[in-house]
């Protein structure tokens, strides 16, 4: 399968961008090269960053069928021979290896280009591989500005290339059913008051990555790659090499935590909700990693008028603490409240003890649109004073799960769109009408200030 | 099929001891079947309304399975407290394991055969007795009471072999 593009060549664009040298990733050599076509029919698919990440996609789309994968792309040499290895182990056929985006955009012939570089390296990619000729599937956040997350946008539209950005809960049947059944369709949770939602990260899982030196990119490849971008004096070869793998904890590489963990999970409320929130407060703090320039906590609050009323919406990422329930986000409702998380072990449904609709929640029970799985119990206890108690709330489970890999469906459904069997369910578009808010947390923790949203704050 | 010579002619003692085979059999056998049994779990798409959903929930359905790969001889949560035990070495409790089952099958089939019927009984009476050794040592009771009435039958069984009619070989 080869989707052109009518308004611009690969080569041409290369050769009239201004992109050119500065998104030179390191060397233009060709590792390897060998011909294996496969079927016509097959997406030519590219890949444009190989580390963790990377990872997660290709191992969620290794079970989806017409697929032909052409060619890898990283600054770090053992990145990409992993890719290769990993291809040539599972598929039988060799892919091939470059170092440097432009180069493999330009000789390669590919459908589809999977970016899962760092934040700061999403707009330029997403923006070289469209107007390349390429659709794309970039990883969230869109970029580390709103700047660049509306040179994506801008992009898509000028080239009408599809854009898929990686917020894969979009794709989940499980968000999907609560959404469209549950919340929309039944209305089970009442009048939706309040959300509350977190990302707890132990702090054995917070620590710097560190890496054997001998496979890390030398000084002047990170440099090329812009891995020196906002730092004052010259760095050393080691301050290079830790924002290379610690990319995360800088400002003009990432956009911290809120971005990182945050961003997934304040677009499913901005999707639920199917609007923008009108104010922002927030609190962040270096309360442990003293010297990262990110925060290594933040809370905020988003305010939302819906036609129902206004809903507040909390939301809390902690990179010191796992503890009190993982990752979720709970929308709570006169009757009910829904705990949806992409982990199956952490969703659960509550029915309010006086919820003025108990016989359509056991109507849904009798449906199979939803499992009982407990009456409230009262906590009890001789501390227990009546007067301030409520009646425990029942407990109700989704009627199934999802037997894929998290980012599998989010996938197919790209694929689906490029073969114009379905509508992308993240397009860039929508992608930053959900993202936009997140990109003001970080300034709002660190003024102090409400941020009351403008068109100029959100548009697209 | 040969008819014993020196059998008794009590018919209720004759088909007492063809029971007894016929249980003794079959508890062993299927025991040592049992121990080639797994789970396997299938997707299955969730019914809303009486019709499978379009947004592709699945539910896990276990299924029973029986496979060579799936051969266990003693269970993983006995084996655990076993191993711990200073009187049982932990070659033993290797070899037992893998020796439990087929033990089970082969005797089984002798008794219900009436194969070597009174060899084949004392072997059964053997193994009911080892399992019960390592109940006494984990101190549970109730299993082995339970053991205890498998070594009545065999018992019994040995009681009544004299009136075994029913047996594909000589009564030794």
């Amino acid at each position: 399968m080869k989707l052109t593009n009518p308004q611009l060549t690969r080569r041409s664009f290369l050769a009239k961008s201004g992109l050119g040298a500065g998104l030179i990733m390191g060397s233009s050599a060709i590792l390897s090269a060998e011909n294996n076509p496969g079927s016509s029919s097959d997406i030519r698919v590219g890949f444009i960053g190989c580390g963790k990440q990377h990872e997660v996609l290709f191992n969620a789309m290794v079970n989806i069928p017409g697929i032909r994968y052409v060619a890898a792309c990283d600054i770090m040499k053992a990145r990409v021979g992993r890719t290769f290895s990993t291809i040539k182990s599972r598929f039988g056929y060799n892919i091939k290896r470059y170092l440097n985006a432009e180069d493999m955009l330009e000789k390669e012939s590919l459908d589809a280009v999977f970016i899962s570089t760092p934040d700061f390296w999403h707009a330029p990619h997403s923006v070289m591989a469209m107007d390349a000729g390429c659709a794309v599937y970039c990883e969230k956040m869109m970029s580390n500005t709103l700047e660049g997350a509306r040179s994506i946008v801008a992009a898509m539209d000028r080239t009408g290339q599809l854009c898929q950005i990686g917020h894969q809960r979009r794709s989940n049947p499980r968000y999907r059913y609560v959404l469209e059944q549950l919340i929309q369709k039944e209305q089970l949770l009442g009048q939706l008051v309040n959300i509350n939602s977190q990302w707890n990260r132990a702090l054995s899982s917070s620590q710097d990555i560190v890496s054997k030196p001998s496979i890390l990119p030398d000084a002047q490849t990170l440099r090329a790659a812009g891995f020196d971008t906002g730092a004052k004096k010259e760095l050393s070869l080691e301050s290079l090499r830790h924002r290379f793998l610690n990319w995360r904890f800088y400002k003009n590489l990432s956009g911290g935590p809120i971005s990182d963990l945050g961003a997934h999970q304040i677009d499913i409320f901005n999707w639920f909700l199917g609007i923008q929130p009108t104010t922002l407060v927030a609190s962040g703090g270096r309360s442990y990693f003293k010297d990262r320039e990110h925060f290594d906590n933040v809370m905020c609050l988003f305010d939302y008028e819906t036609a129902q009323g206004n809903v507040r919406a909390f939301y809390q990422v902690l990179t010191t603490t796992s503890s009190g329930g993982g990752y979720y986000e709970s929308f709570m409702g006169t009757n009910g409240t829904l705990m949806m998380s992409e982990r199956e072990a952490y969703t659960k449904i509550y029915k309010e003890s006086g919820a003025d609709n108990a016989a359509q929640w056991s109507a849904c029970v009798q449906r199979g649109l939803l499992k009982k799985t407990g009456a409230g119990i009262a906590a009890g206890g001789s501390d227990a004073i009546a007067s301030y108690e409520s009646a425990p709330p029942d407990e109700y489970a989704l009627p199934g799960g999802m037997s894929k890999a998290p980012h599998q469906p989010h996938i197919e459904n790209f694929f689906d769109a490029m073969r114009g069997t379905a509508k992308l369910t993240c397009d860039a578009r929508h992608a930053l009408e959900s993202e936009a808010p997140i990109y003001w947390v970080n300034q709002a923790a660190e003024t102090k200030q409400t941020i009351h949203f403008t068109n100029e704050h959100l548009h697209t | 099929m040969v008819s014993v010579n020196n059998s008794s002619n009590n018919l209720g003692d004759t088909l007492g001891i063809l029971l007894l085979r016929l249980w003794l059999g079959v508890r062993a056998i299927q025991t040592g079947i049992e121990k080639f049994a797994g789970t396997r779990y299938t997707e299955q798409a969730v019914n809303i309304d009486g019709t499978a959903n379009t947004y592709g929930l699945t539910e896990a359905v276990a299924g029973k399975t029986y496979a060579f790969g799936n051969y266990k001889g003693i269970p993983e949560s006995l084996a655990t407290k076993f191993s711990q035990e200073p009187l049982i070495p932990s070659w033993f409790i290797t070899i037992y394991d893998w020796a439990i089952g087929p033990l089970l099958l082969i005797t089984g089939l002798f008794v219900l055969l009436g194969l070597a019927l009174r060899y084949s009984l004392f072997t059964m009476g053997l193994i009911y007795t080892s399992l019960t050794f390592g109940l006494i040592l984990i101190k549970q009771d109730a299993g082995i009471a339970w053991l205890g009435l498998h070594v009545l039958l065999v018992v019994a069984a040995l009681k009544l072999a004299n009136h075994n009619r029913f047996t594909f070989t000589k009564n030794y």
